[in-house]
């Protein structure tokens, strides 16, 4: 793929949810009431996963057509593989982390509850159930299910090609079993009840409805998609989640506004675990009236202001990953100096400052090396795209 | 929230009689209440057959479901728990009231464990009050959050079912342990339950974290000693607290 072929809308919306990611990781940050979430139903980790599914289906999806199936398969697999390796470096974050506050809190009066945490009486077993993806302590959910959803991807890929609908119909049953039933998760460390933070179950659906968008999107696209009726619905719905879950973050920060709407009806169709309708809808929605708006390379895509989203979201894992290990950092600066809604907002620039600035750094580097062997950045394994 | 004046005048001759160094001596600690920030809970649903049964001297019963925090342990004793000083707290307020604080504490409990003990343990009590202390062993086990919010609710349904009166409690603030224990979406739960049942929070957590930003709380100390100290001023402070927060018109 060229650099005049991006659909740099990818680039940027994940960019937006890697910053979205770090901000809310934060604890008791001001800014996290300004992502995503506090707009629409959804958050950073849907974004994050309907990209995803979108590249996925479109990357591999041609390399499917040129290469053939099983060079497609591999790619997927190489992928797979750096995702869970990158899984083993947030953990061993994790563990220093551990590592450093363990004492202040079996000193703290949170000692009691702190030791029922199983991974202290038995760390041996949780570096296992770490390997394993069982064991999935602050920050480590989405690498898991993000490595089976690609894990199980070479098989829908397969499926593409033969019965699109039929896989996706059976992706989105799935789906609606989930939702009537429970007891469809995966278990989890420690047990006996704890399950996957992310259901994949649940969560497959919009994976792999984004891959067969990504993948259609290599063959001219969903006709039905283009349907006037369809963008009015999607427009009326982003507009009323919109003027709700704001109405929420107003009435969170400040009581006397009003939250219109209780949410206690919508509950059960807002679980984050098992991705609830609503949540499910809210990010289709918003997809929907971003690629019927903007232009894959419109004006203010390719500015200044657009610049630092599109560079974070092209190196999107290693952003990732820095973006957890900063707002490991920010907290500790914040338990350490507190400093109120100041101090929250100058971690927040400076952690994404950071991240912008290894993002350029990344980027200068593989367009130094490609250049050097005398070709574009395209086969380059950092230079996005697969991310 | 205002120490009374004379208190206040006492510890001012104390500082200036004896010194520094005596003023931060064993004891005089906890002699002093917390400082509660402008509009500590201004916006939180009141409790009027509580208060009104305060005032009028009735018999009011309050019973309190929390972890080991809510046992006094760390401070020596079931006696420096924050129920025991809401108690004292109410008792010293509303000396013609009959106030009994009935603590069914047990360390560790978890929502779905003091749901359990609803039917059976407090409804024969009839409290006029529940206080539920809930969301730690949650956040630290990881137990999902809408799991964790259904048993809640299944919890207050039966209370208020009963006509109690609830106010939830959430979790201690730790300077540490954030970063390894995610409390943001229990804390957030807590707050949508309570805003769907028009019920109070005491926002402990919020609280404490004041303490340790304004230095009222030492949180971090580390010898015995002063932790048990510490421990023993922060349950007197919360139950202080806790009893205003009833109580507000």
């Amino acid at each position: 793929m060229t650099e005049g072929g991006r659909d740099l809308r990818l680039d940027f919306f994940r960019g937006l949810a890697l910053f979205s990611i770090f901000v809310d990781h934060v604890p008791d940050n001001i800014v996290a009431q300004f992502t995503l979430q506090s707009v629409m139903f959804a958050d950073a980790a849907e974004v994050f996963i309907l990209i995803s599914g979108y590249t996925a289906g479109m990357v591999y999806g041609r390399a499917m057509a040129r290469q053939g199936f099983l060079i497609a398969a591999l790619r997927v697999g190489h992928r797979a593989w750096q995702l869970y390796v990158a899984h083993v470096f947030l953990f061993a974050i994790f563990m220093a982390t551990m590592a450093y506050t363990v004492d202040a809190l079996n000193k703290s009066l949170y000692a009691e509850e702190f030791q029922a945490a199983d991974f202290l009486s038995e760390p041996g077993v949780a570096v296992v159930k770490a390997l394993t993806l069982q064991f999935q302590p602050a920050y480590m959910d989405i690498l898991p299910l993000y490595i089976v959803l690609l894990a199980a991807f070479p098989f829908v890929l397969a499926g593409f090609r033969v019965r699109p609908r039929v896989v996706l119909a059976v992706s989105l049953a799935l789906w609606l079993a989930v939702q009537l039933d429970p007891r469809i998760a995966l278990p989890a460390y420690p047990g006996p009840d704890r399950l996957w933070y992310f259901n994949p179950f649940g969560w497959q659906a919009l994976f792999f409805v984004g891959a067969w968008l990504g993948w259609s999107g290599t063959r001219g696209g969903v006709a039905w998609l283009h349907h006037r009726w369809l963008l009015r619905v999607a427009a009326g719905f982003a507009l009323a989640v919109f003027v709700i879950r704001f109405s929420w973050t107003l009435h969170g920060l400040y009581s006397p506004i009003p939250a219109l709407v209780s949410g206690k009806p919508l509950w059960p169709f807002l679980s984050k675990g098992d991705l609830g309708l609503l949540r499910f809808a809210s990010v289709l929605a918003g997809a929907l009236l971003v690629a019927r708006f903007i232009p894959p390379r419109a004006g203010f895509l390719t500015g200044r202001v657009a610049w630092p989203f599109v560079l974070c979201g092209r190196h999107s894992l290693h952003i990732f990953c820095l973006g957890i290990l900063l707002s490991v950092l920010g907290h500790l600066v914040l338990a350490e100096f507190f400093g109120g809604m100041v101090m929250q907002i100058a971690i927040s620039a400076v952690g994404i400052a950071i991240m912008v600035a290894v993002a350029a750094l990344m980027e200068w580097f593989t367009a130094a090396q490609a250049a050097a062997r005398g070709r574009l950045p395209e086969q380059a394994p950092v230079a996005g795209g697969e991310s | 929230m205002r120490a009374p004046a004379a208190r206040r005048h006492w510890a001012i001759v104390l500082v200036a009689g004896v010194g520094l160094a005596l003023a931060a001596a064993p004891g005089t600690a906890q002699e002093a209440a917390c400082p509660v920030p402008e509009g500590f809970a201004a916006f939180e649903t009141p409790l009027p057959k509580t208060a009104k049964a305060l005032a009028t001297g009735a018999e009011v019963v309050i019973v309190t479901l929390g972890g080991a925090s809510s046992l006094g342990s760390a401070a020596g004793g079931a006696a420096f728990s924050w129920p025991a000083r809401l108690d004292a707290a109410l008792e010293a307020r509303f000396p013609a009231a009959r106030v009994e604080v009935v603590n069914l504490g047990l360390p560790r409990q978890t929502a779905r464990a003091a749901a359990d003990r609803l039917a059976r343990e407090v409804l024969p009590l009839k409290p006029t009050l529940v206080i539920w202390e809930t969301g730690t062993m949650e956040a630290v086990r990881g137990t999902g959050v809408d799991d964790f919010r259904d048993t809640v609710q299944g919890g207050i349904d039966d209370l208020q079912a009963a006509g109690i009166e609830v106010v939830l409690v959430n979790p201690q603030f730790s300077r540490d342990a954030d970063v390894v224990i995610p409390f943001a979406p229990y804390l957030g739960a807590l707050r949508e339950i309570a805003d769907a049942n028009e019920l109070p929070v005491f926002h402990r957590y919020g609280l404490m974290r004041y303490w340790a930003e304004s230095g009222v709380l030492d949180l971090r100390a580390k010898d015995a000693e002063k932790r048990r100290k510490l421990a023993a001023r922060l349950y007197d402070c919360l139950g202080r607290a806790l009893a205003d927060f009833l109580v507000r018109p």
